[in-house]
C-alpha cells in the first residue's frame, strides 16, 4: 500500500505532475519579468496540457503509426522510472546501491527518443532538428555524466541517498566542487533543450524540430515528457550538489528542498534570459574543447583528495 | 551525407514577409539557394497612374510600413520639383524630423528582430520596449504609430508648439540612454557576436559589384550617406556622423545600424533646437505641369528612388520606385552560400530584407 | 579579464532593474490605455456644416466616403469604415472644416451592413 502511494502520490506521478506545472510556470513568469513583459497566469500550463489533450491528433504520411505514438510514451516512463530513485526531501520510493548510475541512463532515453522522433519523420526540419539534438547529446553528455559521477566519487558511494548523507557530514558539494556544479548546470540546460541551447527545436531555423508534425495527445506527453524532465533533473542537482546541511538540520526538510530546487531553476531562467542561442558546432567546441577537459580535471581532482 | 531541400517561406517563423528559398542542405551546410519574390506583389507602380496626386501620398505610404514616411517625402519631392514649388523651411526640417525617428523606429524592429532570429529574446524585448518610446513620439506628433500621413504636396500638415516640443526633446532624453546601452550591449556581448561574426560577409568589390546601399554598404567600408553627399536641406546645416565599418559580417552591420540610431537621436535633437518658424506648407497645384523629376532619399534601408513623369493632368502618367531592399537582396545568393543551417537566419535577417518595399 | 568579464555579464544589471521594475506593458483592455488626442481614429463630422460638396469623396483614397445627391439640395453622405485607410485626407480637403477624425476605435460587428455610416442626411 505505502509502495502504491509512494509510485502514484507522492514523490511519484502525482507529485511530479504538480511540480511538472509549477516548474514550468515559474520559469516562463520569470523570463517574462526579466524581459519586462507580465508573463502568463499559474493555471497556463495545466491550460496548456487541456488544450493539447483536446487538440486533433494529426497522423503524418510516411510514419511508422506505433513507433510516433510509442515514442512520446517511453520518454515519459523512462523520466517517471528515474524519479523513482530521486529522494525529495530525503524520501524516495527506492533506494540501492548503483541507482545514481540507473538515473543516469534513464535520463538519457529522452534524448534518444527524441533524436529518433526526427529520424522517422519525413519532414524536412524534423531530420535536421534529429540530426542536432543528436550532436548535441554527445557534446553535453559526457561533461555532465563526469560532473555528476565527481560526488559519487567524493562521497565513496553510487547510491543517492548516501551522498546526500555525506553533504550532511561534510558541507554542501556545490561549495567543494564548484566547478563540478557549474558544469553539472550547463550540462542540465543541454540535456533539457533550454535557451541558450535549445539547438535542435530552435524555432527561427527549424521550425519546431523533430516535434514539427506532432500535435494532439502525444504532444501532451511530449511535452509532459520534457517539463518532468526538468523537475527530476534538477531534483537530482539539488540532492547531488545541495543535499543536507548541519545548519538547517533543524528546519523542515521539504520546504529546504523546495527553496534550493527553486534557487537552480531561478539560475536556469536566468541563464535563458542571459544569452543568445548557441550554433550546434560552437556547442560541439565548447563541450569538447572546454567542458570535458575541465570534467576530467574536476573528476582526477576529486580522486586525488578524495584518495 | 544526404542532400535535403529545406524551403524557408513563404511562411516561416524568421521572415516577417513572405519570401520563398529553396536551400540545399547536407547536413548543415547550404550548398545552393534559390529565391523567389513577388508575394506582395501589389502593383502600386500602376495603380499610381488611376490615382490623383494627392490620393497617391496614401497610397505610396503603404508600400511599406516601416519606411512610410521616407516613401512620402520622396514622392512629394519629386511632385514638387515639377511644380516647381519651394517649401518653407519649417517644413523641411519637421519632414526630416520624422525621416529620422522613422529611421530609429525602424532600427530598433530590426535589432529586435535579428536578436530573435539567434535566440536571444531579451534583446528582442528590450529593444522593441525602446522602440516604444519612438511609436509614442511619432503618435503624438502625427496621429498615427506606423501610418503617419504627415506629408502633403507642398509641406506638412503637422505644426509643433514649444510646449510638446520640450516633451519630445524630453523623450529623446530617455530614448538615448536606451539606446546607448544597447549599443554596448551590441559592442561587447560574447555570444551575439559569436553568433553574427564573420557571417554574410561582403567585401568592398562585392558591394560595388551589386550596386548595395544603406548600412549594408557602409559596413562593407562603403562611405555612402544621401543626406550628406547631395547636401537635402536641413541635413547640411546639422553636424552628425556617419558610421561606416570594414568587417563587412552581420555584427559589422548590427553595430552601424545601432550606431545610426544614436546618430540620428542627435539628429532629431539638432533639428528641435534649430526649428525655424514659419508656415509649415506652400499652395500647390493640382494638376501639375508635364516634365519627369527623379528624387532620392536616404531610406532606413539605403537609397529610395522615385520617379514621375506628369502629362498635365491630376493623375501620374508613371511612377517608377527603386527600393534599397532590391539591392540587399541581389547579394543573397552569394552570402548564403556554404553557410551553416543555423546561420540562415543570421544572414537573412542581417541584410534587413522588406519584401513589400521590394515587390512593391 | 574586465573585458571577458563584460561580455558575459552585459545584460546583468538590466535584467535585475527589470525585475524589480515590474512589467512594462499595458493591459489593455483589462487596463488604461493611453491614446493620444490626436489619433486618428474614426471618422466624425458636423453634419450642420457640411454642404455636400464632394471635396472629401474626390480626394478619398480608399474610396471610402460616398455622396448620393437626389435632386436639389437632397444628398446623403456614406462613410464605409471597412474600407477607409484613417490617412485624414478627407479632413484636409474638407473646406467647411465639417470631418474630423476622433481617437475612438472602430470596433468589430457582426455584419458589414452595420459598419456602414449615414454620416450627413440632407432633405433639401
Amino acid at each position: 500500500m505505502m509502495a502504491l502511494y509512494r509510485l502514484l502520490v507522492f514523490p511519484g506521478f502525482g507529485f511530479l505532475f504538480v511540480c511538472a506545472m509549477l516548474f514550468d510556470w515559474i520559469d516562463r513568469r520569470v523570463i517574462a519579468r526579466t524581459q519586462e513583459r507580465v508573463g502568463p497566469p499559474w493555471y497556463q500550463p495545466l491550460a496548456d496540457f487541456i488544450k493539447l489533450l483536446a487538440k486533433e491528433d494529426v497522423r503524418t504520411e510516411g510514419v511508422h503509426e506505433v513507433a510516433a505514438a510509442g515514442l512520446p510514451i517511453v520518454s515519459l516512463a523512462s523520466v517517471l522510472t528515474a524519479a523513482l530513485y530521486v529522494p525529495v526531501g530525503g524520501v524516495a520510493a527506492a533506494s540501492y546501491e548503483g541507482d545514481l548510475i540507473v538515473v543516469l541512463f534513464l535520463l538519457s532515453v529522452p534524448a534518444l527518443a527524441y533524436f529518433l522522433a526526427g529520424w522517422i519523420s519525413p519532414g524536412v526540419y524534423s531530420v535536421i532538428g534529429g540530426h542536432r539534438s543528436l550532436l548535441q547529446y554527445f557534446s553535453y553528455e559526457v561533461p555532465f555524466m563526469m560532473a555528476l559521477a565527481s560526488p559519487a566519487v567524493l562521497a565513496g558511494s553510487w547510491r543517492i541517498m548516501s551522498i546526500v548523507a555525506y553533504q550532511g557530514q561534510a558541507t554542501w558539494l556545490a561549495l567543494i566542487q564548484p566547478l563540478g556544479f557549474l558544469l553539472a548546470i550547463v550540462g542540465l540546460i543541454g540535456k533539457l533543450k533550454r535557451d541558450p541551447l535549445d539547438i535542435p527545436k530552435a524555432k527561427s531555423e527549424v521550425v519546431g524540430g523533430p516535434l514539427t508534425e506532432y500535435s494532439g495527445r502525444k504532444m501532451a506527453i511530449w511535452h509532459l515528457a520534457m517539463d518532468m524532465q526538468t523537475v527530476v533533473g534538477i531534483f537530482l542537482l539539488v540532492n547531488l550538489f545541495l543535499g543536507e546541511s548541519r545548519f538547517l538540520e533543524a528546519l523542515p526538510a521539504f520546504p529546504v528542498f523546495g527553496a534550493k530546487a527553486l534557487a537552480i531553476l531561478l539560475l536556469l531562467s536566468m541563464a535563458s534570459a542571459l544569452y543568445a542561442r548557441l550554433r550546434i558546432d560552437q556547442l560541439a567546441n565548447l563541450g569538447w574543447r572546454v567542458l570535458a577537459p575541465l570534467a576530467l580535471l574536476q573528476v582526477m581532482a576529486t580522486l586525488w583528495v578524495g584518495g | 551525407m544526404s542532400k535535403l531541400v529545406v524551403p524557408i517561406g513563404p511562411q516561416h517563423p524568421l521572415l516577417k514577409e513572405p519570401l520563398s528559398f529553396r536551400l540545399t542542405v547536407e547536413g548543415e551546410r547550404v550548398t545552393e539557394s534559390a529565391m523567389r519574390l513577388g508575394y506582395v506583389h501589389r502593383g502600386i507602380e500602376r495603380l499610381c497612374q488611376t490615382r490623383t496626386y494627392v490620393q497617391n501620398i496614401h497610397l505610396l505610404e503603404r508600400v511599406c510600413g516601416i519606411c512610410s514616411h521616407v516613401h512620402t517625402t520622396t514622392y512629394c519631392r519629386a511632385v514638387e520639383a515639377l511644380a516647381g514649388l519651394e517649401l518653407p523651411p519649417r517644413a523641411l526640417h519637421l519632414r526630416a524630423l520624422l525621416c529620422e525617428l522613422e529611421r530609429i523606429h525602424s532600427h530598433m524592429l530590426w535589432l529586435g528582430v535579428l536578436a530573435r532570429n539567434v535566440g536571444f529574446d531579451t534583446i528582442f524585448m528590450y529593444a522593441w520596449r525602446d522602440r516604444e518610446i519612438v511609436l509614442d513620439i511619432m503618435e503624438d506628433l502625427s496621429g498615427g504609430r506606423v501610418s503617419h500621413a504627415v506629408n502633403v504636396i507642398g509641406g506638412v500638415r503637422i505644426d509643433l508648439d514649444d510646449a510638446h516640443r520640450d516633451t519630445i526633446l524630453q523623450q529623446l532624453d530617455l530614448l538615448e540612454d536606451q539606446v546607448e546601452w544597447l549599443l554596448g550591449v551590441v559592442e561587447h556581448e560574447r555570444t551575439l557576436q559569436a553568433r553574427t561574426r564573420g557571417i554574410g560577409v561582403l567585401t568592398l568589390a562585392d558591394v560595388r559589384r551589386y550596386c548595395v546601399v544603406g548600412p549594408v554598404a557602409r559596413a562593407s567600408g562603403l562611405d555612402i550617406d544621401l543626406r550628406r553627399d547631395d547636401r537635402q536641406a536641413p541635413y547640411d546645416q546639422m553636424h552628425y556622423e556617419v558610421p561606416v565599418h570594414d568587417a563587412g559580417d552581420v555584427w559589422a552591420r548590427t553595430l552601424v545600424r545601432v550606431k545610426e540610431a544614436v546618430e540620428s537621436v542627435h539628429l532629431c535633437r539638432q533639428i528641435l533646437d534649430t526649428l525655424p518658424a514659419g508656415a509649415v506648407s506652400v499652395r500647390a497645384p493640382r494638376r501639375i505641369p508635364a516634365g519627369e523629376a527623379v528624387t532620392r532619399s536616404e531610406a532606413p534601408r539605403g537609397e529610395v528612388i522615385y520617379y514621375v513623369r506628369s502629362n498635365g493632368s491630376d493623375h501620374p502618367a508613371r511612377v517608377k520606385i527603386r527600393t534599397p531592399t532590391l539591392t540587399s537582396l541581389i547579394t543573397l545568393p552569394d552570402q548564403l552560400r556554404d553557410v551553416a543551417m543555423a546561420d540562415v537566419s543570421v544572414v537573412l535577417s542581417g541584410v534587413d530584407l522588406c519584401i513589400a518595399c521590394a515587390d512593391r | 579579464m574586465k573585458e571577458a568579464f563584460r561580455s558575459i555579464a552585459c545584460l546583468v544589471p538590466q535584467v535585475f532593474r527589470a525585475l524589480f521594475r515590474g512589467p512594462q506593458t499595458v493591459a489593455f483592455p483589462f487596463g488604461r490605455a493611453n491614446i493620444p488626442e490626436g489619433y486618428r481614429g474614426r471618422l466624425r463630422i458636423h453634419a450642420d456644416q457640411c454642404r455636400g460638396c464632394g471635396l472629401c469623396v474626390r480626394d478619398c483614397p480608399a474610396s471610402a466616403l460616398e455622396l448620393q445627391r437626389e435632386g436639389r439640395g437632397r444628398f446623403r453622405l456614406l462613410y464605409y469604415p471597412h474600407r477607409c485607410a484613417y490617412c485624414g485626407q478627407c479632413e484636409l480637403s474638407c473646406t467647411s472644416e465639417a470631418l474630423y477624425h476622433d481617437n475612438s476605435f472602430v470596433g468589430g460587428v457582426a455584419s458589414l451592413d452595420e459598419l456602414v455610416t449615414v454620416m450627413v442626411e440632407r432633405e433639401g
